[in-house]
């Protein structure tokens, strides 16, 4: 259930127990029916919990979206009967959660963190892993001490460790907290800052599923992703397709901020209709203002005009349809009062802020937009600019490793497309049409 | 699951018109209170930092935080991994990462210390210098900029009297802007040393300051992740 | 090392189209490789064929036909049937974007800048860059920062490819560089104060830096690169033998770069062998054969100074010889030395030669150090039969010598340790040398020859492997080189022809070592010939 309000629309999966602090004590989540998916999964043979998964169409929670079952499917596969040294397998939890707008993880791991927990024990044991790293990003202090000690009693519970369950599995778990660095929650960057380096992404291939942390095969999800995992090989992966879509089954949990009244986490069948979720789940704009723009799926993909917000379906092809990305299901609302220019320059900023330094169109790239966005904003503005912002940004989209840099292009050029009687405004006569 | 809607509450002062206290939510009650050598390896990584500088000369890890740097050094198979979370517990015991820091955690991780610093610079966390006893980040980034994060960092530079990024004179208070905490449904969205204070408005910002202001003196050492109020 | 794109047979080649010429590589070669067998560039900075690929200046992205996006081709290994577009529309569009971002805060200071003309940027720009820059904001500014040792670095002009980082880090396995902040705050720094001070191999950044960003000071604004002559070389410093280009103008030397050869030195030289090339450009030099008799001191030519010679030589009949020679000095000079002395009688031949404690070893490159014998040659010495004597500073082991009454013969070494008068007993003393001697100051004769640098030549290495090198500097006054003066004298004493050539006189050298059999100049070529066993020099 959405936290911290509820709606009856919502389907609460893995927000059942949002707010129920009982649920975050093992026995707790005993009661309420954890670890039987574990059972249920030790007993199966790894390719069999794949199978299940690839069954439920699962897609990565991350923002990606790219099938779960499908990626577990790369992991190298050892056979039970093999002598020869076998490499090391990890399993990593991506809870670097940094997109602006999204808040959804920090829940999962606040609320219901065996949930997690009981998520990467299955996974680990499908894809052969020994070994856990849950990546906390450094400033989610509670969170992680939460997480922590669930982790702790996991191990005094022999859920965790030499003996998971008594199926004479190894499956080891650390909560490891990172330091800041939004660059962290990607992939590879991620596995970097694992390894005690600086967290700048790898050019890819190889592959983590190859070549990974510390070298090893590595396969990384997402929370909200693994936390769906317990659930899906619980009920079997065709339960999880009665709702959603074809191509994107399941619940999502979708953090809507900015100017509703109700702004909070609500978990939601994909393919729910944005109007909806701005105007009955979330109880409407802020003194009933008008809708102006809609981000839907965090800062990184284009903005919706409030029309193209309108008709949009919640869910990856839908989002597409509408014209932007579901990206990780952020929904930041914005009305009549919001200053485009000004909002487009602080998240020019932030991936300013943000870029690891590597490649030189992110890196010079991502400080000249920002640049000259403030230019614009202080009214020293040309017409020019708008064109250079757009062919810059063109330039940057597709150069780089990662795609930190191709996220800067998705609000620059989306409303300069759509708002760009807001740039004109402040080129030509110094005027700003909004206030926030 | 009772169906009142409730309001996170901001900080201590809000609790009682709730459906959860405090401690329930942050999830206090369930974490208690963590032993200093960190309890079992596999969390020990993952405690708050601490503001008050300590001795700079003295060895860096001691006593029970030598345990807990050894439980660290097993959770990873190379040393040079242990990195992060060791420059973190560096940071709770000094206060921020000096280079003498780095120079010390990279003789005890055999790294060289250009390494170190490489690391420690790039992360936003990791303190160059020393700062105040409440590190106040407000996040300004665009779901709280829609609800008035940038007034409210203004309101906490007033209230506290300082620059941005700069200690006001008391050593009490260091106020900095950050990108996104992940706290979007509640604007505006502060994090003061370890602990979010969410829903943040510009009228509240004067009892919060003040409210630091007075518990802050004088301050033991943190030992859980409310040790600073 | 570039792999070249070798005509491979079936099943182990690879065959794809790069810009519509079919060529056919090993697997596992990268495209840009790939590429540059096919006898063209692909522009990069982060790439270096001794250093791992992060791919992360994202010059070298290549077209490939099937692929979603432009690929990087220093990391992307080829495929059966790739089709390739280097000069693609979107190629070429993309790097010149590219370009536009590594110019936006760049200085432009070109005519302050030491890499002027030698610059990857400046080339790249000016082949595929935009004519005009579109940054109308101000550009970041980071100032000069000294790094400690030989190396200067210039922030500013810094393209952020980490080279020097890596190479520190990988080769040199001492990582003092890194990268401090992120984003466009990112900066290559060291441990603050601590610098570059302990490495002995930092010299290599500034030759693998593609920009003037890390520079040499002792190199800075010595020179421009287009008045620079390049010679190849071997650097003279340490037995290692390591391939080296002698940059000169104006018949002066003003650095040394390395010069690629895998089995010796890869791509590297160290600290200590760069910096001294200094004893190569002056000192006082001999200029003029000289010839000390009867109290007066006459400078002459040479026709007429090795008649004389002669002349002296054959009244003397059978004396034996005593020679000392000196390890800077080229196989064929020594060989000369060595037939002379059997011609006359018969006799000793020793050098002395400077040597170090310990080894400098390039970590990360297998077989490659500053090694501790600290001349060129000393192998080559040895292999002629010639032996070491005195000590670890190069001085003293002359006693016996000093004594002899026969003739003595120095090549090369000008005996600075020993006084006045040296040999007064010999009958006749004789004097090869670059610079004038004031131990020698009263040889009977003088005769002024070529170092190493104005000669063609070879050494031969620590490990038994003989190297060619030609000259960079012309000899001042009339020096020739020594294996020509000794050659000539020699072909007059057995009425025959000298060599002409220091071809030839490497074939009379390779007649008398059994090491060598098989070798000439030919088979040694540029990258050198191994020779046979290697006699072991006490003390390596």
């Amino acid at each position: 259930m959405g936290y911290p309000y509820s709606h009856e629309n919502e389907v609460p999966i893995l927000s059942k127990y949002f707010g129920d602090p009982e649920a975050r004590t093992l026995n707790g989540w005993k009661e309420r029916g954890g670890y039987e998916a574990l059972k249920k999964a030790l007993n199966m043979s790894p390719e069999d919990v794949v199978e299940i998964v690839k069954a439920s169409g699962l897609r990565g929670r991350g923002g990606a979206g790219f099938p779960t079952g499908l990626k577990w499917s790369f992991m190298p596969k050892t056979k039970a009967s093999a002598k020869a040294k076998v490499k090391p397998h990890y399993l990593l939890c991506n809870a670097d959660e940094s997109e602006p707008g999204t808040f959804k993880d920090r829940e999962l791991l606040r609320w219901a963190p065996h949930q997690l927990i009981e998520g990467c024990l299955i996974g680990a044991h499908a894809m052969g892993a020994q070994h856990v790293y849950i990546y906390c990003r450094g400033e989610f202090f509670e969170a992680t001490q939460v997480l922590a000690k669930a982790v702790e009693d996991g191990y005094e519970a022999g859920i965790i460790g030499d003996d998971v369950l008594g199926s004479g599995k190894k499956i080891d778990v650390t909560v490891f907290a990172g330091a800041g660095a939004y660059i962290c929650g990607e992939e590879t960057g991620l596995m970097n800052s694992l390894e005690g380096r600086r967290g700048e992404p790898r050019v890819k291939p190889p592959f983590p599923a190859a070549v990974g942390a510390f070298g090893m095969p590595t396969t990384i999800n997402n929370v909200e992703t693994l936390a769906a995992i317990p659930h899906i090989v619980g009920n079997g992966g065709e339960w999880y397709r009665q709702w959603g879509s074809e191509k994107s089954p399941g619940t999502k949990l979708f953090c809507v901020s900015g100017h509703v009244k109700r702004p909070g986490n609500y978990e939601l069948p994909l393919g729910f209709p944005l109007k909806d979720l701005i105007y009955d789940v979330c109880g409407g704009m802020i003194e009933d203002r008008a809708l102006k723009a809609v981000i839907p799926g965090g800062s990184s993909v284009p903005l919706l005009s409030a029309e193209e917000a309108m008709g949009c379906a919640l869910c990856y092809e839908g989002v597409v349809e509408a014209g932007s990305m579901l990206g990780c299901a952020s929904v930041i609302v914005m009305d009549e009062t919001t200053d485009i220019v000004h909002q487009v320059m602080r998240m020019a900023s932030f991936y300013s802020h943000e870029s690891c330094g590597q490649c030189t169109p992110c890196r010079e790239g991502t400080a000249w937009v920002t640049t000259i966005l403030q230019r614009i904003e202080d009214g020293r503005g040309t017409e020019d600019d708008l064109d250079t912002l757009v062919e810059v940004t063109e330039q940057m989209t597709g150069t780089t490793i990662c795609v930190l840099s191709d996220s800067v292009a998705a609000p620059v050029q989306s409303s300069i497309e759509k708002f760009r009687d807001e740039y004109l405004a402040l080129i030509r006569r110094g005027e700003r049409l909004g206030t926030a | 699951m009772s169906k009142i809607p409730f309001k996170n509450p901001g900080w201590a002062g809000n609790v009682g018109e709730y459906d959860l206290t405090e401690e329930q939510v942050r999830g206090i009650d369930f974490v208690g209170v963590r032993p200093l050598e960190g309890g079992h390896a596999a969390g020990s990584a993952t405690y708050p930092y601490m503001l008050e500088e300590k001795d700079p000369e003295g060895p860096l890890f001691e006593g029970p935080y030598q345990a807990r740097f050894e439980k660290i050094l097993t959770r990873y198979p190379t040393k040079r991994a242990a990195l992060l979370p060791v420059l973190n517990l560096a940071q709770e015991i000094r206060g921020h990462v000096s280079p003498q820091t780095m120079d010390r955690v990279g003789e005890l991780l055999e790294l060289s210390s250009a390494h170190v610093r490489g690391v420690a610079t790039f992360y936003t966390m990791y303190n160059k210098r020393p700062v105040g006893r409440h590190l106040v980040q407000v996040c300004t980034n665009i779901s709280c900029n829609l609800c008035g994060a940038e007034d409210v960092l203004k309101a906490f530079l007033h209230h506290t009297n300082t620059e941005m990024g700069a200690t006001s004179l008391d050593g009490a208070f260091t106020v900095i802007e950050v990108e996104c905490l992940a706290g979007c449904g509640f604007p505006t969205c502060v994090q003061i040393n370890s602990r979010y204070y969410e829903n943040v408005t510009v009228d509240e910002v004067p009892r919060i300051v003040a409210h630091l202001r007075d518990k802050g003196a004088g301050l033991a050492r943190s030992t859980g992740p409310e040790g600073e109020g | 090392m570039a792999a070249k794109a070798t005509k491979v047979d079936g099943a182990d080649g690879v065959t794809l189209t790069i810009d519509g010429q079919e060529v056919t590589v090993p697997q596992g070669t990268t495209l840009l490789q790939a590429v540059q067998g096919a006898g063209t560039e692909v522009p990069h900075y982060c790439y270096h064929p001794g250093l791992s690929s992060p791919a992360q200046c994202r010059l070298c992205l290549v077209e490939v036909e099937g692929a979603p996006k432009l690929l990087p081709s220093c990391t992307t290994t080829v495929a059966e049937g790739q089709v390739v577009h280097t000069e693609s529309e979107n190629a070429v569009r993309m790097r010149r974007g590219v370009l536009e971002f590594y110019l936006l805060n760049h200085p432009l200071d070109c005519p302050i800048c030491d890499q002027c003309g030698e610059c990857d940027l400046q080339d790249y720009v000016f082949a595929e860059g935009r004519e005009h820059g579109r940054g109308r904001d101000a550009k970041r500014v980071l100032g000069r920062d000294d790094f400690g040792g030989d190396v200067l670095f210039y922030g500013d002009r810094c393209v952020m490819c980490t080279r020097c980082v890596r190479f520190m880090e990988e080769v040199e396995e001492k990582p003092l560089l890194t990268v401090v902040e992120r984003g466009s705050r990112a900066v290559i720094d060291t441990f603050f104060e601590q610098g570059l001070d302990q490495a002995e191999w930092a010299g290599n950044v500034v030759d693998i830096c593609p920009v003037g960003a890390l520079v040499s000071k002792d190199f800075l604004h010595k020179a421009r690169a287009w008045d620079l002559d390049h010679t190849p070389s071997i650097c003279p410093n340490c037995s290692q033998g390591c391939n080296i280009e002698l940059h000169t103008r104006d018949n002066l030397v003003h650095r040394m770069k390395p010069r690629t050869n895998p089995d010796v030195n890869g791509h590297w030289i160290c600290d200590y062998g760069r910096g001294r090339y200094e004893w190569l450009n002056g000192g006082d030099r001999l200029e003029a054969p000289v010839m000390h008799a009867g109290g007066r001191k006459t400078a002459m030519g040479w026709t007429a100074a090795l008649e004389a010679l002669k002349a002296r030589i054959d009244t003397l009949g059978e004396s034996s010889v005593k020679a000392v020679v000196s390890p800077f000095w080229s196989n064929e000079d020594l060989g000369a030395v060595s037939r002379l002395t059997q011609a006359l009688g018969g006799g000793a031949v020793v050098f002395r030669s400077p040597r170090a404690d310990e080894e400098v070893e390039l970590r990360g490159y297998e077989g490659l150090a500053r090694r501790k014998a600290l001349a060129p040659n000393e192998q080559g010495a040895e292999l002629l039969r010639c032996e070491r004597v005195g000590d670890d500073a190069g001085q003293g082991g002359l006693e016996d010598l000093a004594e002899h009454d026969g003739v003595v013969l120095i090549l090369g070494d000008a005996l600075d340790d020993q006084p006045e008068g040296f040999a007064p007993n010999a009958a006749l003393l004789l004097y090869l040398g670059a610079y004038t001697s004031s131990a020698l100051a009263s040889a009977e004769f003088q005769l002024p020859v070529t170092t190493f640098a104005e000669q063609e030549g070879t050494f031969t290495n620590h490990a038994g492997r003989v190297q060619r090198f030609w000259p960079a500097l012309s000899g001042p006054g009339t020096a020739r080189p020594a294996w020509l003066v000794l050659g000539a004298l020699l072909g007059a004493l057995q009425n025959e022809e000298g060599p002409s050539s220091a071809e030839q006189a490497f074939g009379l050298v390779a007649n008398s070592v059994e090491s060598y059999r098989g070798l000439d100049y030919e088979t040694i070529g540029a990258q050198g010939g191994p020779s046979g066993a290697r006699v072991p020099v006490a003390g390596d």
